[in-house]
């Protein structure tokens, strides 16, 4: 397949401006500048099926077409570049070896939605991609790409990179903007939605990198070319899938949407790390989505195909576990994870993230009791739909998932404390 | 007006109000914690969570703005199971600390825990531990432990005072309010964050292990501290266990709490107000009626000897100072007496102390400032009665105290004392001109008698009797109508303080046509006047 | 506060905001990469430069858990340990480190040279087990680069 979102990531100074005109860099937004009123690229983003790629999948050009047309308050544009989702690392490949990919998809969809500016908000732990970007945007600005009357269009687009500083709650749209107006990373509560009252009470979009590094291939090629890669109509373009864990090629890897998930793992990924350690389960959207047993591998990588098989595509952080994998000891891991970056805000994720992480480290320790598992279950079920934001859910459903299909494991290990996958392989780099 | 059902029962609601504000203004308490009137909608405690036709998932009616045609249950079994689940989360690491808790019985996670929690605890794990007694400010303790992290405390330093003392530290259940330390908790009204915290975790230094709530007279009052009248909520011990060293039940004022009045005071009081009730402990009480000074006499003998002294003074050599806190009854009852003895030189005092803030806290402290200008008009100040007495034309002195705080009761300097040869003291507290005093009448402190003060805004509002006078101490206006009598002024005799309202209500003008119903326990504006 | 330098640099942060309190994330890591860390001292001057209170920055630096609230080592090695660092050995990087520094994760060595911390996850799960030291990402991590790589720093 032609690589598209990754045509640049191998060619020497991929980073810098000259390489990125020279392949055609920043035409797309001159195009658009020149051609399209900013409702005329929000349609055909709308045509082209395009779904956000930081994880909710949401149709990204009617998500633009919720700001204003007319604008009485400055509207923002903000690049969610906060990527922290366990198995994810796509957005760094893209921000570290083609930033200005990412800065033109900025421009054009700021002017899609008319904002005055776009703030990227990037990750404090990324600090290589940051130090890229800072030189790509004051190459942008010094080549009229940013700043005043773009390209002699008349319109005006600031672009600000901000950095975060260790807080996976800030990849959530409502606590980046609370975080970027210089608070604790604490989401907000909906409505008002970000495109009425965003940043600063003014209209406001957030979009993931992946997402706004497909729209100047739009531009440039059209919507309808869009729709012929991937499943259309509503699992279009290509797709950067993040694969992780028991395979012997981790890595990114381009593909259409909708690449079946074996082929992933077995063809794109060499396969198992060992030949002689099958596969076992699959989380296939980074950690917040519900697990596959190896049985149910038999499905395609897009929105709506993991969605019927009840998990999700999320950030496509498909990590692999072999069977050597206690899959209590991973739960245990994911239910730490959500405890830490738990912001503390609401009760249900506040208090039933440490609970879940305490039940599942106590089983993991040998005091493990049969009605433990029915507990767990119970608490994930408490704590989903209740919150404030998606991530009392995202602690809740791995855990729930782990438990229901996995309930052999976690029963040996209270009936015999110690893991059902016998001694703990421990392998450093093996 | 929106129109939305509610359990299926139709109700009207205001534009612009919340579900929750909606069921409240019914009468039906839906669960809540970190919603405040007086404060931002936080919506992070999820209790309030309730059912809304044609939404997936359940809604917190604090931020849910009622809309026509909505239809909301508010006890469902999604809704019951919901809050059973919210209140299981906050129990599970809160600390068992009713038994040496403050807020027993008055504690929204008890109340809610019985009424909506499983009553079974599933929670295993250690809970966290956290910091048991951390002095946050002059008035206010931090159990971390007990916090919720319904952020009112924060809030309302946020919003109201706009001070910032408090923050949020920490992350996810390690999330702990604090001060930094070199910033205390200081501000004016630091209180307040005690009556807003729905659990114990903040404590007030004065109230801290005093009683149990439930031991508690509650009578509704108004503050005596300065010229806003903030509406208050004074609470009496009624232990039986303590017993003072005179054999009498330990009825003491054990704390003040803001009453909510949206006309004076919102929900608030200011930390000098709250604690002003520890003024009545500041010097020693004048209980029984003394002539000379220290010698104990019978109330009559007293009286005599009032009357006496003020009938055999030559005409205009008698002067009066009375307290700007004096009830409005009492000023009247003082007044009538003096135009009944006629010449009678009056003066109160002006006491001012700092700024007015722009909340709550005036720099008038008189808290009856306002009637003193209708009742003894506006040129009866002390300086005017200090001259008299420089010049030696004021021979007889009455001094009337202050019934709340010793410290401003009127004194005589060693030039006046030199100049005036007979003063008559009526107060509640050996203090200020009681030393100078050759007859001390002992009458009722703040919370001791009922009657009505006047804020600076004209509002006229009742002071309540919490407690009884101690000792043979007796109501201003008693005094002063007794001591009428005595000098043969054709007074009227009232039993009551509400038979003085009532002669207020035809001789005082902003008093007219004022009953104790008018006034009710929120105050009225005085009927056409200016303050 | 730390010289004019310094005040430009936040003067320069501050004028990119439409509101100073934006400013506060960029200006905290301002004076920890001067500092090395943010003590009370710097919350209480970043407090009063952007107008807000010093619980409210105290708030900021407790909740991101990539400022230092004391000074660290030299070297500070963060670990991580989320899944797939967990699939491909990062306990048992984890451990070859404690043990090769002779202190435990949250720990400073007695000569301030190194301290080392678990982390989440990094985003670099595509090159399992991992460490971020100071700054810079090292990679596909074996116990023989992780020795070649600590042996190595001055």
């Amino acid at each position: 397949m032609e690589r598209i979102l990754t045509r640049n990531v191998e060619k020497r100074d991929s980073e810098t401006l000259a390489v990125y005109e020279a392949g055609g860099g920043y035409q797309a937004l001159l195009k658009a500048l020149r051609e399209l009123s900013p409702d005329q690229l929000t349609d055909e983003i709308k045509r082209s099926g395009l779904r956000g790629r930081g994880g909710a999948g949401f149709p990204t050009g009617v998500k633009w077409s919720f700001m204003p047309k007319d604008p009485k308050k400055p509207s923002y544009l903000i690049c969610n570049a906060d990527e922290s989702e366990p198995g994810t690392f796509k957005d760094r490949l893209l921000m570290e070896k083609d930033p200005h990919l990412m800065l033109e998809g900025c421009l054009l969809s700021s002017y899609a939605i008319r904002a005055s500016a776009c703030f990227v908000y990037i990750r404090g732990e990324y600090v290589h991609a940051t130090r890229v970007l800072e030189t790509a945007i004051a190459e942008a600005y010094a080549k009229g790409y940013a700043g005043r009357n773009i390209l002699g269009s008349g319109w005006s687009c600031e672009l600000v990179l901000h950095v975060g500083a260790g807080a996976y709650i800030c990849g959530e749209e409502t606590a980046l903007m609370t975080s970027l107006e210089g608070n604790r990373g604490y989401p907000r509560l909906k409505p008002p939605f970000p495109a009425q009252a965003g940043l600063w009470g003014c209209p406001t979009t957030i979009n993931n990198v992946e997402t706004l590094v497909n729209v100047p291939f739009i531009v440039e090629r059209g919507a309808d070319w869009f729709l012929g890669i991937g499943k259309a109509p509503k699992n279009t373009g290509p797709k950067l899938y993040c694969l992780s864990g028991h395979v012997k090629r981790p890595g990114v890897y381009e593909a259409p949407l909708g690449l079946p998930l074996r082929e992933l793992i077995y063809e794109i990924g060499g396969g198992m790390l060992r030949a002689d350690r099958p596969l076992k389960a699959v989380i296939p959207g980074g950690s917040s989505v519900p697990v596959l047993t190896a049985a149910e591998c038999d499905v395609d990588l897009d929105f709506d195909s993991l969605a019927a098989a009840g998990t999700m595509l999320g950030s496509a952080g498909i990590m692999v576990m072999d069977e050597t994998t206690c899959m209590v000891q991973a739960i245990e891991r994911i239910a730490h994870f959500y405890a830490h970056e738990s912001c503390g805000q609401c009760t249900p994720c506040r208090e039933g993230c440490g609970w879940m992480e305490k039940v599942l480290k106590r089983i993991e320790a040998g005091s493990g009791r049969n009605e433990d598992m029915d507990l767990l279950q119970s608490i994930a079920s408490n704590i989903q739909g209740n919150t404030i934001c998606p991530l009392g859910d995202a602690a809740a459903m791995p855990v729930a998932s782990f438990v229901t299909k996995f309930r052999d494991e976690f029963q040996y290990h209270v009936d015999h404390k110690a893991c059902l996958t016998g001694p703990r392989v421990r392998e450093f780099a093996g | 007006m929106p129109k939305l059902t509610i359990d299926g029962k139709e109700v009207e609601a205001k534009a612009g109000n919340t579900v929750l504000q909606a069921a409240l203004a019914q009468g039906l308490e839906i669960p809540h914690y970190c919603y405040h009137p007086g404060l931002s909608i936080a919506g992070n405690c999820r209790m309030c969570l309730v059912e809304m036709e044609k939404a997936p998932k359940l809604v917190i009616s604090c931020a849910t703005e009622v809309a026509d045609g909505m239809a909301i249950a508010t006890d469902s079994e999604r809704v019951r199971t919901a809050r059973a689940a919210m209140m299981e989360f906050f129990l599970i690491n809160h600390p068992l600390d009713c038994p040496i808790c403050d807020q027993a019985g008055e504690c929204r996670l008890q109340d809610y825990a019985v009424e909506h929690g499983t009553g079974v605890s599933r929670f295993l794990e250690p809970k966290l531990t956290l910091s048991k007694a951390v002095d946050l400010g002059p008035h206010v303790m931090l159990d971390q432990e007990r916090c919720i992290q319904c952020s009112r405390c924060i809030r309302f330093c946020d919003e109201v005072t706009r001070t910032g003392e408090l923050g949020f530290f920490q992350r996810g259940d390690h999330t702990v309010i604090g001060t930094v330390p070199g910033k205390p908790l200081q501000n004016a009204y630091s209180g307040n964050v005690v009556d807003l915290c729905p659990v114990g975790a903040l404590t007030l230094k004065e109230f801290r292990f005093q009683t149990r709530v439930w031991y508690l007279k509650n009578t509704p009052s108004v503050c005596a501290g300065c010229a806003r009248g903030c509406n208050v909520i004074v609470g009496v011990g009624q232990q039986q266990v303590l017993m003072t060293t005179e054999g009498q039940l330990d009825d003491r004022i054990k704390r003040v709490v803001p009453r909510f009045n949206e006309a004076v005071n919102g929900h608030w009081i200011c930390d000098e107000g709250r604690l002003s009730y520890e003024r009545l402990h500041a010097a020693p009480r004048l209980d029984r009626p003394q002539a000379p000074r220290g010698t104990r006499v019978e109330w009559e003998d007293a009286v005599t000897r009032a009357a006496t002294l003020l009938r055999n003074a030559a005409p205009g050599a008698v002067g009066a100072i009375l307290s700007p806190r004096l009830t409005s009854e009492d000023l009247y009852a003082w007044s009538s007496l003096f135009a009944a003895l006629g010449a009678v030189r009056i003066g109160a005092q002006t006491i001012v102390r700092g700024e007015d803030d722009g909340i709550l806290l005036r720099a008038d402290k008189g808290a009856n400032s306002a009637g003193v200008r209708w009742i003894l008009g506006p040129d009866a100040t002390t300086p005017g009665v200090v001259s008299a007495i420089a010049r030696g034309e004021v021979t007889t002195l009455l001094v009337v105290g202050d019934p709340l705080d010793p410290a401003d009761t009127f004194s005589l300097d060693a030039a006046a004392r030199s100049r005036v040869k007979t003063v008559i003291f009526v107060g509640a507290f050996l203090s200020g001109a009681a030393e100078a005093a050759s007859v001390l009448l002992p009458s009722a402190a703040w919370s001791e008698e009922e009657g009505t003060l006047v804020n600076f805004e004209g509002r006229i509002q009742r002071v309540l009797r919490c407690h009884l006078p101690r000792g043979e101490a007796r109501p201003g206006w008693k005094i002063a109508s007794e001591v009428a009598a005595a000098c043969g002024a054709g007074l009227p005799h009232w039993a009551s303080a509400e038979e003085v309202l009532r002669s207020m209500a035809a001789t005082v003008k902003e008093y007219r046509g004022l009953d104790l119903q008018a006034v009710s326990l929120l105050g009225v504006g005085a009927p056409g006047r200016a303050a | 506060m730390y010289g004019p330098d310094f005040e430009i640099k936040v003067d320069q942060i501050v004028a990119r905001y439409p509101h100073p309190q934006a400013a506060l994330l960029p200006v905290l890591w301002v004076v920890q990469r001067t500092r090395g860390w943010v003590d009370l001292a710097s919350e209480e001057w970043v407090a009063e430069r952007l107008g807000v209170s010093a619980a409210h920055v105290h708030g900021a630096v407790t909740f991101y858990t990539m400022f230092k609230q004391r000074p660290s080592g030299k070297y500070h090695v963060q670990i991580c340990t989320t899944l797939s660092c967990m699939l491909r050995g990062c306990d048992e990087l984890l451990e070859h480190v404690e043990k090769k520094l002779g202190i435990r994760a949250g720990e400073t060595t007695p000569d301030g040279k190194f301290s080392m911390v678990r982390v989440e996850c990094l985003g670099s799960c595509g090159t399992a087990p991992m460490l971020q030291l100071n700054d810079d990402y090292h990679e596909n991590l074996t116990p023989e680069a992780v020795d070649r790589l600590l042996n190595g720093l001055p």
